[in-house]
């Protein structure tokens, strides 16, 4: 399954990336930052496609897709 | 960790401490055009044998001239509101195999910049314009702009704008550029097409992204971005319907000689 890695230094809440998520893949979390921001979080992997849209639209550079075949 | 691919372009450090997170507000659409333009030119850099040090950044004043120097690992400038064009000019004299790419707001391109902005376009210098249009001066508070659309309020037209905005890319497209978009930062995979496309044109390429400043505009960032992808229809499939929608897409792409190759000819005749 591919994962995400969401940089909770870097990462402002925005949600964007949330929203651009084609597969409903990534959720809003009950994380909060230090800063007061709600982080995303996987929400159901099985729905990633591997497209990478919440990575090339993070106004942050906050998150990052693992693609599962890239590992091996 | 998994990290994001386009931090290999970006400061994260400076001499003063970190760089990272950006200055920009939460979900602000500069990061966007950012992290779009990386996407567009880390595609350039490893599909046709153009080099990081062929790039040259330049931005004037604004939030979204906050995207150069301050962040970015290339070579670049952050230099004077409006001005962006005149410097991106002077570098391009000195060196015209440069591959030089303007950040530039709707402020610093079409107010205080306006004129510049004109001429490079019937100059037909060979810069990429990225303007990132908010349709306001985000960074001074959010007044109005001459690219603030009928209607809108903003802190210095509490009741409605009242004037007509300029059209930024008829303006580039009577000036003389020679290749046209407008996208929204709603469209990221066309954006970095055209990105691409307009830095591989020889000839000023102005590419408008219709971006969201949800702080000023008091929305959230994802209601501006869906209200981007409703309010816009694409050129190609306009057909003059949907006049009341924005028009997104190329509006010019062609050949015409670019202001370095010609005085390039003057010179020769003196070899
Ligand atoms: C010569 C000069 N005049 C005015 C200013 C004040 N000023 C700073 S940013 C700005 C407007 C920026 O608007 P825009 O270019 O649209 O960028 P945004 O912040 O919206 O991204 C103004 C008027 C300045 N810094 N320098
Ligand atoms: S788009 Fe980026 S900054 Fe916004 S919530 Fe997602 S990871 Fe965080
Ligand atoms: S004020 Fe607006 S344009 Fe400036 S950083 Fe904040 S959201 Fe972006
Ligand atoms: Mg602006």
């Amino acid at each position: 399954m591919n994962r995400l890695s969401i940089n909770p230094d870097y990462c402002k809440g925005c949600l964007i990336c949330v929203d651009a998520c084609p597969g409903k893949a990534i959720g809003a979390s009950d994380r909060v930052n230090p800063k007061g921001y709600t982080l995303p979080a996987e929400r159901d992997m099985q729905q990633c496609n591997g497209c990478k849209l919440c990575e090339i639209v993070c106004p942050d550079f906050a998150i990052a897709v693992e693609i599962e075949e890239e590992k091996s | 960790m998994t990290r994001h691919p386009m931090l290999k372009y970006l400061k994260e450090k400076g001499p003063a401490g970190p760089r990272m997170p950006t200055i920009m507000c939460p979900g602000c659409g500069a990061g966007q055009v950012l992290n779009y333009t990386l996407h567009a030119v880390d595609e350039i850099i490893h599909n046709d044998g153009t080099r990081k040090e062929d790039f040259v950044f330049i931005s004037g004043v604004g939030c979204s001239a906050r995207l150069t120097s301050h962040y970015l690992n290339f070579d670049s400038g952050w230099t004077i509101h409006g001005r962006s064009l005149p410097i991106a000019t002077g570098a391009l004299l000195a060196n015209p195999s440069l591959k030089i790419v303007v950040f530039t707001g709707d402020g610093d391109a079409m107010a205080i910049g306006g004129n510049h902005f004109i001429h490079t376009c019937r100059r037909n210098l060979d810069v990429t314009i990225l303007c990132i249009n908010n349709g306001l001066y985000g960074m001074t508070g959010g007044q109005v702009a001459p690219t603030t659309p009928t209607g809108t309020a903003t802190a210095t037209t509490p009741y409605g704008n009242m004037e007509e905005a300029f059209d930024l890319c008829k303006m580039a497209e009577t000036s003389g550029a020679s290749y046209v978009a407008r996208w929204t930062t709603a469209h990221p995979r066309q954006t970095i097409k055209s990105i691409k496309k307009g830095i591989g044109k020889k000839g000023t390429a102005f590419i408008e992204i219709l971006s969201q400043c949800p702080i000023h505009m008091k929305t959230p960032p994802v209601e501006m971005l869906r209200d981007f992808k409703a309010n816009t229809v694409s050129i190609n499939k306009s057909r003059g319907h949907g006049e009341d929608k924005i028009l997104i897409g190329e509006f010019c792409h062609m050949e015409r000689p670019e202001w370095t190759e010609k005085y390039q000819k003057i010179l020769e005749q003196f070899d």
